[in-house]
């Protein structure tokens, strides 16, 4: 008797509603907490750091819309970078993502929060990822149901392939873009489905602020317009589709042109153009069908050619004219090359030097996505199986996005959520299939006998498919774990390292250079390092760089290349026209630190020669006859003796590295180096880290007359 | 017509009485002593330690009462050509016991300064006690030459007064000057005088006259460190939960000499002789409770420091980022936690907190300027500071931070030439409510209590317009 009264007072009375809604609760806020923590590993293995290079431009322009505000913000000329040239700072960013976190927090100082900015600035991707998982939750509910919502949201709450791009201290647009492009595919599902203009318009907002955060909104811009032709097409076209879709192209694009960086490129570039057509064609399609509903069929057939031919005409001879006149731009190198990978390896030597613009390799999906790679067909295959307006956006997405981010590895980062709804979709799918047949007896008697005869053993093969998921799903979450502790959580810019007895050795050689630079250097010095470091010296040294990650001017970048790749005195002339009083190299000769600008250097010689005034540097001169990149006595000479060698190099002959090696031995290239015993004669050594990562040299000034 | 013109008389009268008033009160504040010709010097060692970056001289001086009447205070004096150097001036009496110090003038002598050493007991006719005086001259040491490569050891050149200076009759002095080396290029030589392992003495000088000067010059290698702080901000912010965090942003500069051309790596770790006057680490002492200790400065946590919890202190062993070579600056944050109990007392609503004023950032330490906040819990009032010395108070402020409704207070001073004898504890009185802890708990059960409020009325209401067209299932 007690027994059975005691579990009734115990538990709360909660109506089979109410449990539901609190499982649903209590799972998507775990998702959402776990997803903001599993980001946390640099930040409890190092420190709460902005990591790598661009994250350091981001965090710079946000402490300085936090001090200055938002006016003079967006009226920065910069000319701590680009030296002599400068750089408009309001004028070609994205400024999203630091008015995202200037404006969380000031509203923090408001509440006297007194967080710091780089924490703000270090915990707002992780903090947006939780914000991803419950909009990919909203989003895959309104594609199937709540509970492919659920495990969808879970999936992405620890997904590598956007984790890469995520983890705390990678304050990069990408961390909130990503949110902002779920957010209006939200918006424009639910304006599809229900074909109001109240949807549309949020859809408009959203796709204003991914504009605002990301150059990538391109691909939503045009996925959009793709869905909208995919439903034409399929006959699906319907007052809702039109409602939404042209609010949100009016509304959209007004607002996308308010961002400076983006100005009147909607109605201008080509890649805006499909946006701009579909849109037409949307008029277009919606009169055709006005005017079938009041001709006769025979005179609407006349009609219809007629317009379509002389419509097709002008529109094709504006397009030939408005692209030969320039007023349509052409079509960007990065644009090409997503069509065609090889674009830019063959044009332009900086946007294939950036190792993330490189295609993506197969392992790098699996390593990725993991099990949401198998899982992914089986999604698409119900998605199709039961086809609607939603799954066929869902379906283009998906789709595009593969052939995406198989062009470049960066773009694995649209594929990773498409791939957790999809996967979300899959596994819901199949598990609501088997586990119904697990316990057979809830289920109504008719229709359960019929299966029954059908199948043997129909519960345990539900079990055991059942189990075998679990199973996949439980590895997918240890290969997450793994991948994101041990691939995507090293903030890049404190190195670590264990020692022969297991110690941890930290490298913090970056930050050691940085501070020298900042204390002991005059506050206008200007430094020449690869552009790669520009972002770096800026943001943490505060001093002029010549060219930094922004790669926008190709022929300044190249100079520095030039100087590099040049001989002493040749590069003492560029280094004097450039007024450059500091030069910055990282070396990692001395603790095997692969990623230094000699193994940088062959780009630095080609984005040198790829110039006019470069002409005079060849790669091939820098190759040893056979063809090999050498540093050791068989290496070219003209590698041998160039500046970014000697910088590298200079007094590196004398040091010991490894037991029963000679010394000036180079454990990144493992090789005995060829030119020990030189002196500089232009430069003399400023600074020297403690590993030698980071040497600065100075820049004496020219020789007094008669000595 | 007559009246128009007696005004500005009138007012010219006023005028130079209010002046004369105020004259009458400034000097009466101001102190104003006479150098009482009783008092001789009968004899004064002095020790000067030049050893380190700074300067300490410590006199033992037997003072002689040849007047009638005793006397109950003397006077010590500080030559013109040191007077911006003194960073402190103290004097214990034969007991070792701290005998009071007050800065005064003399009509006649304005460009010397004057401290007036009040005596516990009155000197009477004839007597002879011994009272030991310690100055500390900061800034006294010149690294010459000014600019050295990193190979080369650091000269300095010291120039001081070979003779006590004093404003009475010196009997007989002697001076001891230590080096600790070897090496000296070279040095005033006055007989009589020996020099031997590191130290130079000279005299005894008998007779000499009331403010006697003769130059002193020592030029000697010097490769102690050479750190100058140049200004240390200490925030100190107490909380009623048992917590006292202190927090210092410090900037230090190497001021010894210069370098002078390249910094080369290889010779720096090849050989441990390199670079003798560049400073790789050094010790700083926290009390012995402090717990939770950070070293970061902007760009992020310094990762090369060791900690080590002595019995009576925590000795933080600290590798600023790159060794510091003649005119390196650093910058970097250092911050601590103690527990409260150690140094708030209370009694009902009255709280009393007794800490540093500034505390040991390394060993012979020379600041040039110290600023202390101290941030007080929220609705602390009748605020009383007791200070050990004088210090620029700065105006209060208001801190603002979690949970704060009308701000914490902030009481601040500064201070400016600071040696390791400032390292001396305030006392900070205070009033507290003890209600007024409750409020920062019931500001965050206040907001729960509203959110969920809001959620449930949300959840309850219908604030549709129209009726929705499928009614809830039952």
């Amino acid at each position: 008797m007690t027994v059975e009264v005691q579990p009734k007072t115990k538990l709360p009375q909660l109506s089979s509603d109410k449990q539901l809604t609190f499982i649903k609760l209590a799972v998507l806020s775990m998702a959402a907490i776990l997803s903001f923590g599993t980001r946390l590993f640099s930040v409890l293995r190092f420190e709460s750091v902005i990591h790598e290079f661009d994250p350091y431009f981001n965090y710079r322009t946000t402490r300085y819309l936090t001090e200055q505000g938002f006016y003079n913000f967006h009226n920065w000329f910069d000319d701590r970078a680009w030296y002599p040239l400068g750089r408009i700072i309001g004028g070609t960013i994205y400024p999203g993502l630091m008015v995202t976190s200037a404006t969380l927090y000031n509203i923090m100082q408001f509440l006297n929060i007194t967080i710091d900015i780089r924490n703000v600035c270090v915990f707002l991707a992780p903090f947006f990822s939780s914000l991803t998982t419950i909009v990919t939750y909203l989003l895959t509910k309104e594609l199937k149901d709540e509970g492919a919502g659920l495990v969808a949201a879970a999936m992405i709450a620890i997904v590598p392939g956007y984790i890469s791009r995520s983890v705390a201290g990678s304050y990069d647009n990408e961390g909130i873009a990503i949110f902002c492009m779920l957010l209006t595919y939200y918006f424009w599902i639910k304006a599809v489905n229900t074909g109001t203009i109240l949807w549309a318009t949020m859809t408009a907002l959203a796709y204003f602020y991914m504009v605002s955060s990301w150059g990538g909104y391109v691909f939503l811009i045009n996925l959009i317009p793709l869905h909208v032709l995919a439903l034409m097409l399929l006959g699906r076209f319907s007052a809702r589709v039109y409602v939404a879709y042209s609010t949100l192209y009016c509304v959209g694009t007004i607002l996308s042109m308010q961002i400076s960086f983006v100005g009147f490129q909607p109605v201008q570039s080509s890649e805006h153009m499909l946006a701009l057509g579909t849109f037409g064609l949307c008029q277009l399609y919606a009169f055709t069908q006005y005017l079938r509903e009041h001709l006769s069929p025979a005179n609407f057939e006349l009609l219809f050619k007629a317009l379509l031919t002389t419509l097709l005409a002008t529109l094709g001879t504006a397009l030939v004219a408005l692209t030969l006149t320039g007023k349509i731009s052409p079509w960007t190198g990065r644009f090409y090359s997503l069509l065609d990978p090889s674009y830019a390896k063959n044009h332009i030597p900086i946007i294939a030097s950036v190792s993330e613009h490189q295609p993506t390799s197969w392992s790098s999906f699996y390593f990725d996505l993991q099990v949401l790679v198998f899982l992914f067909p089986a999604g698409l295959y119900f998605c199709f199986s039961k086809l609607t307006d939603a799954n066929i956006f869902i379906i283009l997405y998906g789709v595009l996005s593969i052939y995406f981010a198989g062009v470049m590895v960066r773009l694995m980062l649209v594929l990773a959520p498409v791939m957790c709804i999809v996967s979300g979709v899959a596994a819901s799918s199949l598990l609501s299939l088997h586990v119904k047949d697990i316990e057979p007896k809830v289920e109504k008697h008719e229709k359960k006998k019929k299966h029954e005869n059908n199948l043997v053993f129909r519960s345990e093969v539900g079990a055991l498919f059942v189990c075998v998921l679990g199973c996949l799903l439980i590895s997918y979450v240890f290969h997450c774990t793994w991948v994101t502790s041990e691939a995507y959580s090293s903030p890049s810019i404190v190195l670590s390292a264990r020692a022969h007895d297991g110690a941890r050795i930290i490298f913090d050689d970056f930050r050691e250079a940085y501070t020298w630079l900042k204390m002991n250097t005059p506050e206008d010095s200007k430094v020449m390092s690869w552009w790669d470091y520009g972002y770096q010296i800026t943001a943490m040294a505060n001093r002029t760089v010549i060219v930094d990650n922004n790669t926008w001017n190709n022929t300044h970048i190249s100079r520095v290349g030039q100087a590099m790749a040049s001989t002493e005195d040749k590069a003492y002339e560029i280094m004097r026209e450039l007024d450059v009083d500091y030069v910055l190299v990282i070396f990692g000769g001395l603790v095997g630190y692969s990623s230094d600008d000699i193994n940088k250097f062959l780009w630095m010689v080609r984005i040198g020669g790829s110039t006019d005034r470069g002409a005079h540097i060849r790669e091939a001169d820098y190759y040893t006859p056979s063809g090999e990149f050498r540093v050791d006595a068989d290496g070219s000479q003209t590698l041998l003796n160039c500046l970014m060698y000697k910088m590298s190099y200079y007094k590196f002959g004398l040091v010991y590295t490894e037991g029963g090696r000679p010394p000036g031995f180079d454990r990144v290239r493992g090789a005995e180096i060829g030119n020990k015993d030189f002196n500089l004669d232009v430069l003399e050594e400023a600074y020297t880290t403690e590993h030698w990562l980071v040497r600065i040299y100075k820049v004496k000034p020219l020789p007094n007359r008669g000595v | 017509m007559s009246k128009i013109k007696m005004l500005p008389a009138m007012a010219k009268l006023r005028i130079s009485f209010v002046f004369l008033l105020y004259i009458l009160i400034k000097c009466e504040s101001a102190n104003v002593d006479s150098i009482s010709s009783d008092i001789r010097l009968k004899n004064v060692d002095r020790l000067v330690d030049i050893s380190s970056q700074l300067v300490k001289i410590t006199s033992k001086i037997t003072l002689e009462n040849t007047g009638a009447s005793p006397v109950k205070n003397f006077l010590i004096a500080i030559e013109e050509s040191a007077k911006n150097n003194v960073a402190f001036v103290g004097a214990k009496d034969s007991n070792n016991k701290d005998l009071k110090l007050v800065e005064t003038t003399v009509k006649g002598y304005e460009y010397v300064r004057f401290w007036r050493v009040e005596l516990k007991d009155a000197i009477n006719s004839g007597a002879t006690p011994l009272v030991t005086v310690e100055t500390v001259f900061t800034k006294a040491l010149l690294p010459y030459p000014t600019a050295i490569t990193q190979q080369e050891d650091q000269l300095v050149k010291y120039i001081g007064n070979l003779y006590t200076y004093s404003p009475y009759y010196i009997t007989s002095m002697k001076t001891s000057v230590v080096l600790n080396t070897k090496s000296v290029e070279t040095f005033t030589k006055v007989k009589p005088f020996t020099q031997q392992d590191g130290m130079i003495q000279y005299g005894p000088y008998p007779n000499l006259k009331p403010f006697s000067e003769k130059e002193l010059l020592i030029h000697y290698k010097n490769n102690a460190p050479f750190l100058t702080v140049t200004r240390v901000e200490r925030l100190i912010e107490v909380s009623h939960w048992g917590n006292i965090a202190v927090e210092e942003v410090i900037e230090i500069e190497h001021t010894g000499a210069k370098l002078k051309g390249p910094f080369s790596r290889y010779d720096y770790q090849q050989d441990h002789h390199s670079g003798p006057a560049s400073v790789r680490s050094y010790k700083t002492l926290l009390p012995a409770a402090a717990s939770d200790v950070y070293y970061r400065d902007t760009n992020g946590n310094i990762s090369t420091s060791n900690m080590k919890v002595k019995k009576d202190s925590v000795e933080l062993d600290l590798r600023p980022r790159y060794p510091l070579f003649g005119g390196w600056r650093t910058h970097y944050t250092l911050g601590y936690n103690v527990p409260s109990y150690e140094y708030l007392y209370q009694s009902g609503s009255d709280y009393l907190l007794k800490m540093r004023i500034v505390d040991h950032i390394f060993d012979d330490m020379q600041v040039d300027e110290v600023v202390t906040k101290i941030i007080l819990p929220e609705g602390s009032t009748s605020v009383k500071v007791n200070l050990p010395y004088p210090v620029t108070r700065l105006p209060d402020s208001l801190h603002f931070t979690y949970l704060d409704t009308k701000g914490r207070p902030v009481i601040s001073f500064s201070k400016k030439n600071i040696v390791e004898n400032h390292i001396q504890d305030f006392q900070l009185r205070y009033t507290f409510p003890r209600l007024l802890m409750l409020q920062e708990p019931l500001l965050v059960v206040g907001f729960l209590f509203a959110l969920f409020l809001c959620v449930i009325v949300y959840v309850r209401l219908d604030f549709s317009i129209h009726k929705s067209e499928h009614p809830h299932k039952e």
